[in-house]
């Protein structure tokens, strides 16, 4: 899709979200992070490990609440699960008790779709994942690629227009996880829904996206968009595939040395306060007795 | 019923009962009729007085003339249906409180000490009081095996909701799940293997409690009449009654969690 960013219609927006995980304020997972995703975009978010991209991707999905900021979908905030906005789990989030049929046919039944028209669609979508003919196998007789396939089934199964996938191939051996990486693509051209992918994998980001999000380490700040012109199916050992896995990788370095150097200059100031601390206990009697008579 | 129904019936019965399950070989009937062997042999050949022990078979001839007897049975119905009641009490009372306790860290921290204060004592030093209270009969017999078969379900329950993966709430959340359709189809299966062993061993709790029970305040079960038969020296009454009860517990436990385990087993 080799189509200008600043053209599309953004079908998802951040709009200065930020996140704190406690109420007072000081567990800072994300500041002010604002950007585009248009309609029929693959995106892909990578940041440093524990920068808060999960928790980024879980509040587009509506399952966590911004702390300021918002989340449009098609215009509109995004208050809560939205039925047009579906996911892709990291450990499949598959329900062992359900065969794979069943899993599939899972987010249909929530919405009350009658039994016939839910297998109907199980079906269609079992069969563009590949697994025609694994209907009545539980989870624990497929293999993690497998697994992933329903889990992916499940999440088209309800038609979404967003596809959220959070690090859906990491949990995936790698010949594995590159086959599915390639029949996702498929899909995306398929059926032109809009994705975002949660990533640790640049390899993979850059693989699959029109667009790569970087942020930095937390809070989580918008570091770089950067725009993938490369064709597809994309060669990983194209020059201009190469460059940007280094200049990500290079981003993301430079984020990790910052962090390291902020946590030694924070464990300096924590040990200076310490040291004070035991300074003035010398001299200053206790601002409170221990026992009161 | 016709013979041939009769026969079909106890097939599919004992198929029922042993198909997939750990016993459907059948090595353990040697031992066993080793055991019942060497039991004969002591009393017949007089190395244990019948009178301490009645030989195997008379056992089994007052066993087979006892089942036919009305009040027989009547006395097992009795104690079947105080545990049954007492089970049912327990399970209510602990599921929401361990749903709670696995879900709710507060609740957990208030509640679980307390309950494992309680369980610390031993059930049947309330006998007793309950006895003062309620009178020596059924409700006590039945507040008593509740109490006994509270524990295992609690802690199971409660583990097995602490055990549910994050993320399978997530997946309930994404696909706009209402709250009793997430307790139904998610919770409620996810943690029912531990709640399934929580409640074999409620159960194996609640029988050795009732019987206990029954011996102790008279009420008028299956343990009362083994009490009485022994102590006015009818032992092979006593030993055909105890035989009954290892049927009863057996078959409950083959029919009733033996299918439900055999569902688990199926995916967990």
């Amino acid at each position: 899709m080799g189509k200008e960013v600043g053209l599309m219609e953004n079908h998802v927006e951040l709009d200065n979200v930020s996140k704190f995980y406690d109420a007072e304020q000081k567990l800072h997972a994300l500041q002010e992070v604002s950007f585009g995703i248009g309609l029929g975009e693959f995106v892909s978010i990578v940041g440093p490990s524990g920068c808060g991209k999960s928790t980024l991707l879980k509040i587009i999905a509506g399952l966590d609440r911004p702390t300021s900021g918002e989340v449009r979908f098609n215009g509109g905030t995004v208050q809560g699960p939205h039925g047009k906005i579906s996911m892709v789990f990291q450990a499949f989030g598959l329900f062992p008790w359900r065969n794979v049929l069943e899993n599939v046919e899972y987010g249909l039944e929530m919405r009350k779709v009658s039994k016939k028209e839910r297998r109907n669609l199980a079906e269609q979508y079992l069969e563009m994942v590949g697994l025609a003919g694994y209907e009545h196998m539980y989870p624990k007789q497929l293999s993690g690629g497998m697994r992933q396939r329903v889990g992916i089934a499940r999440a088209l199964a309800v038609e979404p227009e967003v596809v959220l996938m959070d690090e859906a191939f990491s949990a995936i051996d790698e010949v594995t996880a590159e086959v599915l990486r390639e029949e996702v693509t498929d899909i995306h051209r398929q059926t032109g829904k809009t994705f975002v992918l949660v990533t640790h994998n640049l390899s993979e980001a850059i693989e699959l996206a029109d667009k790569v999000v970087v942020l930095s380490s937390r809070p989580a700040k918008v570091k770089k968009v950067m725009p993938v012109s490369l064709e597809r199916p994309r060669d990983r050992t194209h020059s201009l595939f190469i460059h940007m896995h280094k200049d990500i990788l290079h981003l993301l370095k430079e984020e990790l040395e910052n962090t390291l150097i902020r946590h030694k200059l924070q464990g300096i100031r924590e040990l200076q306060s310490i040291h004070d601390i035991e300074a003035q206990g010398s001299t200053a009697k206790p601002k409170q007795p221990l026992i009161t008579t | 019923m016709s013979v041939e129904k009769q026969k079909a019936l106890a097939l599919s019965l004992t198929g029922s009962v042993f198909a997939g399950h750990r016993f459907a070989n059948y090595y353990w009937v040697a031992p066993l009729a080793l055991g019942f062997a060497v039991w004969e042999a002591l009393t017949r050949f007089g190395v244990v007085p019948s009178k301490s022990l009645p030989t195997f078979s008379s056992v089994l001839l007052v066993f087979f003339s006892s089942i036919q007897s009305v009040t027989f049975l009547l006395r097992i119905a009795h104690s079947f249906l105080n545990l049954v009641c007492g089970l049912l009490m327990a399970f209510s009372i602990a599921l929401p409180l361990a749903f709670a306790a696995g879900s709710k860290n507060k609740f957990d921290l208030t509640v679980t000490p307390l309950i494992m204060l309680f369980g610390a004592l031993p059930d049947l030093s309330f006998l007793p009081l309950l006895v003062l209270w309620f009178g020596p009969g059924n409700v006590a017999a039945v507040i008593m095996a509740s109490a006994a078969g509270f524990f295992p379900i609690y802690f199971t329950v409660r583990e097995g909701t602490k055990n549910i993966p994050r993320e399978l709430f997530d997946v309930t959340s994404i696909f706009k799940s209402d709250r009793l359709s997430t307790f139904t189809k998610m919770v409620l299966p996810a943690i029912s293997p531990h709640m399934f062993s929580g409640l074999r061993l409620a159960y194996d709790f609640a029988w050795e409690i009732i019987i206990a029970i029954e011996i102790a305040t008279r009420v008028a079960g299956i343990g009362n009449f083994i009490d009485g038969n022994v102590a006015s020296g009818s032992l092979q009454s006593g030993f055909a009654a105890i035989l009954a009860i290892a049927l009863v517990a057996i078959a409950v436990d083959r029919l009733f969690f033996g299918s439900l385990e055999s569902w688990a087993r199926k995916w967990a």
